[in-house]
């Protein structure tokens, strides 16, 4: 089957006052009808950057992307026909109600008043929005917006939606809201293409996703495969300070044949282990030998932060938390060493 | 055919957005009001004939400010244009297939609109303070003054592009004002300055529509002023135009 989006070795730079920035250096996928891909990556990663450039915003430096069979280079009208796309920022009119953008937008795309009307009756019970479509977009909460953002892409039925960053902003209810509606979509059939630096989000709703740093991919899978590369099991240490115990405890932990790596700063060890659950006693045997005291211990499943850690020696929540900006010129987030890691819950610094 | 429908769409769109916010309608409609009434009298003084009558006072007056009006209502388009740069609006109408010259004068259209109701407030105000309507003569100017607010607001637009944020542009603009209404004679005659403010003033496009509007009040058609003014403005209008299009092409938001 033909995928719906296609790119070879795509490539962006910006020229800036300190010369030329390459943003995107290289970048192939593949993404295949009904799925939901995405691109995981910290702020100024290149996310946005080729989004950009396949929705046709971005004049392309080279290699080739074939949108919904057209070469975006080529043709980007006929792309645009083709994509539906939702933007960091949104771009709804705040004066005008949801149900008048939503019509717009529609009419724009060439849709007849007639469809617009049904259409967007559709999309109102779709993504729960009937409720204030006749309201000012102004009175809106953030989720109430975003979903309203979602439907302006959409209205045209489009073959694949761009979405980028969907969730930023949003608290987490809502955010789980609006993932259930995109679940939905995906459903009835639509191919949807998301960039985000949340690693819940890429887990919670990606079917396939690449992880960028610096403008290129460094790993590509399902969030399972993913996952799996990463071998074993992590442990989480947390230390009492003092008396060197840190750096006793550090050697001491290095040493032992069943932990594979050690990461970590301050009072926290995180040590990659091959069976966590035989770990845990032999660790705890260990430090308590040594008389090195323990605040907590945590034994966790690989995420997705692992895998970035992995492939870049730094951890996500970290690279993500530096830096604003739509990623548009290449920023590169500050790259901190593996500091603190709180697993499991929560979402890269925001 | 698309490019109407979009023109049409954007334009209706703009309009709405115009008028469901109170406070622009409010200063829109009462700057150029508050001109009339607080400059006829000084303006009676100014020309150095009390005993003048407000009529013959405001055929001089009246033409400026109108021309004023649409200097104003074009240069500023752009702020509207920033706006929707940075609300995403026009990103969200960029990845449309919504033509791009439609995009530009949707709005540009919805705004001469409104410069024309102003206007035609300002002249029916006129009116009540004794100036005289030269019917034929207002229908032309309506014309000149509409070119030159489309010139002045896809020049506007255009620079919102490039500049892309508001310090900047404003910057823009307000360095434009300045020589613009001087070199144009909209509040004094140009023909009180010097020989090189008369050449320079021919470099800019609002001096020609001053003059020409101070002719069609008092019916006078057949002056050069009048072709003069369509001579340059129609021209210039539809290549501003086409430049803007352009930088809205190209845009990188």
């Amino acid at each position: 089957m033909e995928p719906v989006i296609s790119t070879t070795d795509l490539r962006k730079s910006f020229g800036t006052r300190h010369g030329a920035v390459e943003a995107v250096r290289g970048v192939s996928i593949d993404v295949q009808k009904g799925e939901i891909f995405g691109f995981l990556g910290p702020n100024g990663a290149g996310k946005t950057t080729t989004l950009r450039m396949l929705t046709t915003l971005l004049p392309i430096d080279s290699g080739t992307a074939i949108v919904a069979g057209v070469d975006v280079a080529r043709e980007p009208k006929k792309v645009r026909e083709r994509i539906g796309y939702v933007s960091q920022l949104g771009g709804t009119d705040e004066l005008a109600t949801g149900r008048e953008n939503i019509v717009l937008q529609g009419r724009l795309y060439g849709l007849d008043a007639a469809t617009v009307e049904a259409r967007a009756a559709t999309l109102m019970d779709l993504l729960d929005i009937s409720e204030f479509a006749d309201r000012r977009v102004k009175t809106y909460s953030g989720g109430q917006r975003r979903r309203l953002d979602v439907a302006l892409g959409i209205v045209h039925e489009p073959q694949v939606l761009f979405l980028d960053e969907p969730s930023t902003g949003l608290d987490p209810q809502n955010r789980a809201n609006l993932w259930e509606h995109i679940e939905t979509l995906r459903a009835a059939g639509s191919t949807i293409f998301l960039t985000t630096h949340y690693l819940e989000e890429a887990d919670a709703l990606c079917d396939r996703l690449v992880i960028m740093d610096h403008g290129q991919i460094v790993a590509a899978g399902s969030p399972r495969e993913l996952k799996k590369e990463v071998v074993g099991d992590s442990v989480v240490l947390s230390l009492h300070e003092g008396d060197g115990a840190l750096e006793r405890a550090r050697a001491l932990v290095a040493g032992q044949p069943y932990v594979r790596e050690l990461t970590g700063e301050g009072a926290e060890l995180r040590c990659y282990v091959e069976d966590g659950g035989s770990a845990l006693p032999a660790l705890l045997r260990l430090l308590d030998g040594e008389k090195i005291g323990l605040r907590s211990m945590q034994l966790s499943e690989p995420t997705l932060d692992d895998v970035f850690l992995r492939h870049t020696g730094r951890s996500l929540r970290d690279a993500g938390g530096a830096s604003g900006g739509s990623g548009g010129s290449g920023d590169r987030a500050g790259a901190g060493q593996g500091s603190r890691h709180s697993r499991g819950h929560g979402e890269a610094a925001a | 055919m698309k490019i109407l429908t979009d023109t049409g769409l954007l334009y209706k769109r703009y309009m709405v957005q115009i008028l469901r916010n109170p406070i622009w309608l409010f200063v829109g409609f009462s700057t150029p009001i508050l001109y009339l009434v607080l400059f006829t009298p000084l303006l009676k003084r100014a020309i150095g004939i009390p005993s003048a009558t407000n009529g013959s006072t405001l055929e001089i007056f009246l033409p400026g400010i109108l021309a004023l009006l649409a200097y104003a209502s074009g240069s500023s388009m752009g702020f509207s244009t920033i706006f929707e740069l940075q609300s995403g609006f026009i990103e969200r109408l960029r990845v449309t297939p919504a033509s791009r010259f439609a995009i530009l004068m949707g709005p540009i259209l919805a705004g001469m609109a409104m410069m024309l109701t102003f206007d035609a407030c300002v002249v029916a105000v006129g009116v009540g303070f004794g100036y005289h309507v030269n019917w034929g003569g207002t229908a032309l100017l309506a014309l000149l003054l509409s070119l030159l607010a489309m010139l002045f607001a896809a020049f506007s637009v255009a620079m919102a592009l490039m500049t892309k944020e508001i310090s900047s542009f404003a910057a823009v603009i307000n360095g434009l004002n300045l020589p613009v209404l001087l070199l144009a004679g909209v509040l004094l005659p140009i023909s009180f300055g010097p020989l090189w403010m008369r050449v320079l003033a021919h470099f800019n496009p609002l001096y020609y529509l001053v003059q020409a509007s101070r002719a069609l009040a008092v019916g006078g058609f057949g002056t050069d002023a009048v072709w003069q003014a369509f001579a340059v403005l129609i021209p210039l209008a539809a290549l501003t135009i086409a430049w803007a299009t352009r930088v809205f092409r190209r845009a990188v938001a």
